[in-house]
């Protein structure tokens, strides 16, 4: 446990220093630390690429990873298999790592199989209850399906590219830019194919919609885990991705279309799920779900540093947010259902402010529209995504206007789960067992500390780095990320979001509007003022309606107590059973697989392939054995006649060919 | 003169100490064997050595009669010290169990010489005198055992059956002498090259059949089990090891030099060989409840492997089969090392089943035997592997892919019977308690395990013994 | 035209010999019929001019192996009839293998003839066989021959081996002991009284 958490608090300071020299300094590095596989024209080394990007994300996942492991010390106090516990994160943080850190598409698959693995080992780590078996066999076949596309992606990109190593593969886009190839009898461009490929993989793996079943269930797994895994780090792997292949994205218009429609809708489709959740856990990670729409839509809109910034300071206020949760079940006995909480602010008052802070970072709270950068972590990279999604729009780019609206709605919904979250949690009566009410009681130092060292990323996170991550100050990105969005996103006006960022519009405040709206029509670097205020403007709205549900009157209790006599509506039970996708996907794929498996197994395994092979062949084997023991029978003529058929035998076959 | 005696040290040190053991041991008034067997140890080594000692010599003498190349200075290196190393194997067998006499030492020496002459002969008539010089000690060897029946009859079977082998292999030497005109190697591959007429293949045939006999490849494999069974261990041990090794580099000689020219020919001859025995003794292993007769299947088997590498008729082929040979005479040793290390208190461990709960009772011992069982399998990282590997690809290379596909099936039945034991050994309950064993063997075991693993992989030695054998190889051709 | 003859004459017996070897009921037959067959092969090498072999097939292998041979079956008590049982089972297709192989011969031999019927010449030099075999006995072929030597001591140290016993009781014969004697320890003088004898 020392040893662990001692080394991550190391790595987590010098990650901090990589992004300061790299950031900053732009001292770049691409180590080969020695050649891993050297096959035909395949090669792949074990590497470390540390830009900007990956500067990044190694503050991200060690910081996360560090505090993480700090707070598992307290969470898992009673636990009695913490030295497995502790080497699963540490295996996953070295896979995480991995991940990020190589210079090719190999060593990436590698570190991404890597994190596979720990999360399916973390999510059933309490490999006794029978739902964590369960989910984490959900989660690591789901993400295969993902790895498959991810893996025909890297293949694809071999194929084409003739090499693996990012630097050669992303200089090389534009001679191949015109390729085709067959795939499913079609025939595709090779670049569009190479990103939707690789897509595939990143939407495995950061739970966008069609894959994003197995998220919800993650949250079988330790809490800790669930930060780290499951909101910080891993899965924003699949943004990372896309970031990292931002070159091959640039290229690849259609693609980043859908990605922005895939983003957008799921931003949408788990916020919605979120409104209607009871298990404080699940909450949250429909809140990951749809924050990670966010970060794809970006993404696919072409500003990839919005999207990393939203990554960074996602990191720190969902890892925030699930540590709280943390924090709130440990009080309360490992009860992670909301409707029999309530009203435990007193009791657990740190926890209490930092879940606040949380909040206050996830929808958004800031001042818009002014020179000065004052608001919460969330604040300045959601709305950056939003505006970025808004220019796409207002570029003619059907997709970017969609992911627009639909992040201003989700916002909105964004705002009212998270605030009614807090209001069932720790406001109002309290609806759960006396005795464990009266036993609830704030969580040992070593829980807090992380809680308010993330507190402050998520207050500090989006002020401090803004002028970085977005305005690319000092070169921040340094050829990382295209610092223009590139050609292939010439819909986007780069221009005003650049603008936007560096605080220098002037040109861009063109138009004048006048008449009593005149102030949210005209433009502050670039945008109408009423896009810069949307946002905050559905986050109090959110507020004030959980606040007018959740705090009047009876509140919460009185929903619990409405949903149990009627069963709650059509919609409400539609959004509680998450649009019922776990069932579509049992009748038709899960029973189909297994219908499909029962005769793959009893014909094809079993008769056929056992049959003929292993079993036919043991068989054959065995009988041979005992006709050849019968042979063998001790008997010296019988040894001598042998020797004398085989040498007639050989003579003859000799002289077949032969002709004498 | 000199040059004759220097090219033929090896020999000359052999006949000569083991002569003159044999007359020490005669007369001498008590029992000397203890001693008689370190010396002779000591004469294996100075055997194997001297020849790099001189400065590796190259060339021919007794007008022909014997060449000394590359190839045999390799050959007597690797005879030298798998006889050598069995011989320091059989001695606390044979304390234990009063057997212990010189002229043991004596024949494994005349054993040694006659293999000798054997990879380093160039007529046919110092290749019969070398086989039989080799066999005779052979088959006193096996029945040294001589109050035991079992022993007695292991060495009247391979006594009679190897007559008839020798029959063979005269028969095919008189019909080849017959149609060529010449005993010589060089003189044959001349006549060879104008056209070879029916005689001469029937008389090769002839020929590698008797041969065969000697490295017990099916069909002329029927005496291993029962040899293997019956012979005391350590005898068991050396005959799967190095006469084997010698036979095969034989065969090697005389099918590149006097046969290169009638590769097609030999080749189908090789091929049969290599698939029968390959499956005759993977499949008839099946069976076996015995330690020694399963590894006389092994050893047949793994004669069918190294054929397969020589039915390349290539240079690579030729060293594939040494390498494969090396790797499995380094691994025969370990395994019988590890075998005569078993002992309960009814005597020795024979029976498969007896090896219950190794793991538990002597842990080492497992490891070290497990080891050897994955290496003989063919595991990488172990040296099985690379045998193997550097065995099938001349043949892959040489367009015999379905061959290499029928000896990969053999591999995998053959894994079978390893694994049955490794699976005995780790898995089944302990009823038996073992004997704590003599230092020689321990360290012999660890030794060849070692080798196997670790130590052979290391490129410092890798790379060298690799450039070594493929300069014996080529020195065939 | 004699030698024509004789060589079928000796050659029909020898096979017709062999083959009586193996179908006599009585082994002493068999071995009777073993010494007829090396006789016959004698016959061929003197034949073909080879005397010296002749005579050394004749004194080695009837003299010595086939005697010893006869002095073994007549020794050991082996039911032959039993053992025959066996063989008699497997005959037909024991004649199947041996007819193939007898075909096989008879290919390489045809073709020995027909193709290009080298034979053997004896040498010019007219030299008498042991004086043949005394020229390279010892110059060409003296490794082989040290070699061939050393084949005979491990036959004869594998014999001693497997039959020697050192047993208490038993009387040998110790020759250095016996040459080593002197009247002193060889002799005891001793004075026999009439009627009483030594003691």
């Amino acid at each position: 446990m020392v040893v662990t958490t001692g080394l991550l608090f190391l790595s987590a300071i010098l990650s901090w220093v990589a992004l300061y020299k790299v950031g900053i300094g732009h001292e770049e590095a691409d180590i080969k630390v020695l050649r891993w596989m050297d096959v035909g024209d395949m090669k792949a080394d074990w590497a470390f690429k540390i830009d900007t990007l990956t500067a990044v994300m190694l503050v991200v996942v060690n910081s996360v990873s560090a505090l993480v492991h700090l707070y598992s010390w307290g969470y898992m106090s009673d636990d009695e298999f913490k030295p497995r516990f502790f080497s699963y994160l540490s295996l996953f943080t070295f896979a995480m790592l991995m991940l990020v850190t190589s210079n090719n598409f190999i060593q990436l698959f590698f570190g991404w199989e890597g994190v596979g693995l720990a999360s399916y080992l973390l999510i059933g780590y309490y490999f006794k209850k029978d739902t964590a078996n369960a989910a984490s066999i959900k989660a690591f076949v789901t993400n295969r399906v993902g790895d498959v596309g991810l893996a025909l992606g890297v293949m694809t990109v071999f194929l084409v590219f003739g090499s693996v190593n990012f630097d050669v593969v992303f200089n090389a886009i534009a001679e191949n830019s015109d390729r085709r190839l067959p795939f499913l009898g079609m025939e595709f461009n090779a670049i569009e194919l190479i990103a939707a490929l690789l897509f595939i993989g990143a939407m495995g793996k950061s739970a966008q919609f069609v894959l994003h079943v197995w998220l919800p269930d993650a949250m079988e797994g330790p809490t800790p885990v669930s930060a780290l895994i499951h909101a910080a780090t891993m899965v924003t792997a699949g943004v990372f991705l896309v970031c990292r292949a931002s070159s091959i994205y640039e290229a690849a218009p259609i693609t980043s279309g859908f990605i922005t429609a895939m983003g957008a809708f799921t931003a949408l489709f788990a916020a919605t799920v979120a409104l209607v959740q009871n298990d404080i856990k699940r909450v949250i990670a429909y809140s990951t779900c749809s924050q990670l729409g966010y970060m794809f839509f970006a993404a696919g809109v072409g500003a990839y540093s919005a999207a990393m910034f939203h990554l960074f300071t996602h990191a720190f206020f969902k890892a925030l947010l699930f540590l709280c949760a943390g924090s709130v079940i440990h009080a309360l006995h490992h009860e992670q259902d909301m409707r029999k909480m309530g009203g435990i602010r007193k009791k657990v008052p740190i926890t209490y402010a930092a879940m606040i802070v949380g909040t206050l970072a996830i929808t958004g709270i800031g001042i818009p529209a002014i020179e000065a950068k004052i608001g919460f972590a969330g604040f300045f990279s959601k709305d950056a995504i939003i505006e970025a999604a808004y220019s796409a729009g207002i570029a003619g780019s059907g997709s970017g206007s969609f992911a627009f609206w639909v992040g201003i709605t989700a916002a909105l919904m964004t705002s009212f789960y998270s605030w009614r979250l807090i209001f069932m949690t720790f406001h109002g009566d309290y609806r759960g067992d006396k005795h464990t009410f009266d036993h609830a009681h704030e969580s040992p130092k070593v829980m807090l500390v992380p809680l308010a060292l993330l507190s402050l990323g998520a207050i500090l996170a989006g002020a401090v780095f803004y002028k970085y991550f977005m305005g690319n100050a000092g070169d921040f990105w340094h050829g990382a990320l295209p610092s223009k969005y590139g050609a292939g996103h010439a819909a986007i006006a780069p221009d005003y979001l650049m603008a936007a960022a560096e605080g220098s519009a002037d040109g861009y405040d063109t138009v004048k509007h006048t008449g009593p709206f005149a102030f949210l029509f005209n433009t502050f670097h670039g945008y109408p003022r009423w896009v810069l205020f949307l946002p905050l403007i559905v986050s109090l709205s959110g507020l004030f309606i959980a606040f007018m549900m959740y705090m009047r009157g009876e509140g919460a209790a009185k929903h619990i107590r409405t949903v149990e006599e009627t069963g709650g509506g059509p919609l409400y039970n539609f959004l509680l059973n998450k649009w019922y996708i776990d069932e579509l996907y049992d009748v038709t794929i899960v029973k189909g697989a297994r219908k499909l498996g029962d005769i793959f197994w009893k014909i094809g395994d079993v008769k056929i392939i056992d049959g003929l092979g292993p079993n036919g062949v043991a068989a054959f084997a065995a009988g041979s054995a005992k006709r050849l023991s019968k042979i063998q029978s001790g008997f010296l003529y019988h040894y001598a006649f042998v020797m004398l058929i085989g040498v007639a035998a050989i003579i003859a076959l000799v002289f077949r060919t032969v002709g004498g | 003169m000199l040059q004759t005696i220097s090219l033929f040290a090896p020999q000359l040190v052999l006949a000569f100490f083991a002569s003159q053991l044999l007359s020490t041991g005669a007369f001498a008034k008590k029992d000397i064997s203890v001693g008689v067997r370190y010396f002779a140890v000591g004469v294996l080594v100075l055997y194997a050595l001297i020849g790099f000692v001189l400065g590796q010599p190259t060339g021919t003498a007794f007008k022909g009669a014997l060449i000394v190349d590359s190839y045999s200075h390799y050959m007597n290196f690797f005879l030298g010290m798998s006889a050598a190393a069995a011989l320091m194997f059989s001695k606390s067998f044979f304390q234990t169990e009063k057997l212990d006499r010189f002229e043991f030492s004596v024949l494994v020496l005349y054993c040694t010489l006659g293999m000798s002459i054997m990879v380093s002969s160039n007529t046919l008539l110092s290749l019969y005198i070398g086989i039989e010089m080799q066999s005779l000690a052979l088959y006193v060897m096996a029945a040294f055992n001589r109050d035991s029946l079992r022993a007695s009859e292991a060495g009247l079977k391979y006594f009679v059956l190897g007559a008839i082998s020798s029959g063979l292999l005269l028969y095919g030497a008189s019909l080849i002498y017959g149609f060529t005109g010449s005993l010589e190697f060089t003189h044959i591959a001349q006549v060879v090259s104008e056209g070879a007429t029916p005689g001469i293949i029937a008389g090769m045939v002839f020929l590698l059949c008797g041969l065969a006999f000697k490295i017990s490849a099916a069909p002329f494999h029927m005496w291993t089990p029962d040899v293997y069974e019956g012979s005391p261990t350590p005898v068991t041990g050396f005959f799967a090891g190095a006469p084997k090794f010698a036979a095969m580099a034989l065969i090697a000689r005389l099918l590149v030099g006097p046969f290169g020219d009638i590769t097609t020919q030999w080749q189908q001859v090789i091929i049969v060989l290599a698939v029968l025995s390959m499956f005759v003794g993977a499949i008839g292993a099946l069976t076996q409840t015995n330690i020694k007769r399963l590894m006389a299947y092994s050893s047949i088997a793994n004669m069918g492997y190294a054929l397969v590498a020589l039915s390349a008729g290539t240079q690579a082929g030729v060293k594939g089969m040494l390498i494969f040979m090396s790797i499995y005479t380094i691994t025969v040793i370990g395994i019988f090392a590890c075998i005569l290390q078993m002992r309960i208190r009814n005597g020795m461990v024979e029976q498969i089943s007896d090896l219950a709960g190794l793991s538990k009772t002597n842990r080492g011992l497992a490891i070290v035997l497990t080891m050897f069982m994955f290496s003989v399998m063919g595991i990488p990282p172990l040296l099985g592997f690379f045998g193997k590997f550097f065995a099938f690809i001349p043949a892959m290379e040489a367009g015999l892919t379905w061959l290499v596909v029928l000896a990969l099936v053999a591999s995998v039945i053959g894994a079978f019977y390893y694994l049955r034991l490794v699976k005995i050994m780790w898995g089944d309950e302990n009823e038996n308690e073992f004997v704590q064993a003599p230092k020689t063997l321990r360290g012999l075991a660890v030794i060849t395990a070692l080798l196997v693993f670790p130590l052979l992989l290391l490129p410092m030695i890798s790379i060298p013994a690799q450039s070594w054998i493929s300069q014996a190889a080529a020195s065939l051709f | 035209m004699l030698t024509v003859i004789s060589f079928y004459l000796l050659a029909f017996v020898a096979v017709a010999a062999a083959f009586m070897v193996i179908a006599a009921r009585n082994p002493v037959h068999s071995v009777m019929y073993l010494i007829l067959t090396f006789f016959s092969a004698a016959g061929l090498f003197i034949l073909m001019g080879a005397e010296f072999l002749a005579l050394l097939l004749v004194m080695v292998y009837v003299g010595a192996v086939a005697v010893l041979f006869l002095f073994v079956v007549m020794m050991l008590d082996v039911d032959f009839v039993e053992m025959k049982q066996g063989f008699l089972n497997n005959i037909g297709f024991g004649l199947l293998v041996a007819g193939i192989l007898l075909l096989e011969m008879l290919m390489v031999g045809a073709t020995y003839v027909w193709k290009d019927g080298s034979t053997v010449v004896a040498r010019g030099d007219e030299v008498s066989n042991i004086e043949a075999f005394g020229r390279v006995l010892y110059t060409d072929y003296a490794g082989v021959f040290e070699a061939a030597g050393f084949v005979l001591l491990v036959a004869m140290i594998g014999a001693i081996v497997l039959t020697l016993r050192d047993r208490d009781g038993v009387r040998k014969q110790d020759a250095m002991s016996q040459m080593s004697r002197t009247k002193e320890t060889g002799m005891e003088m001793v004075d026999i009284e009439p009627g009483h004898g030594v003691g």
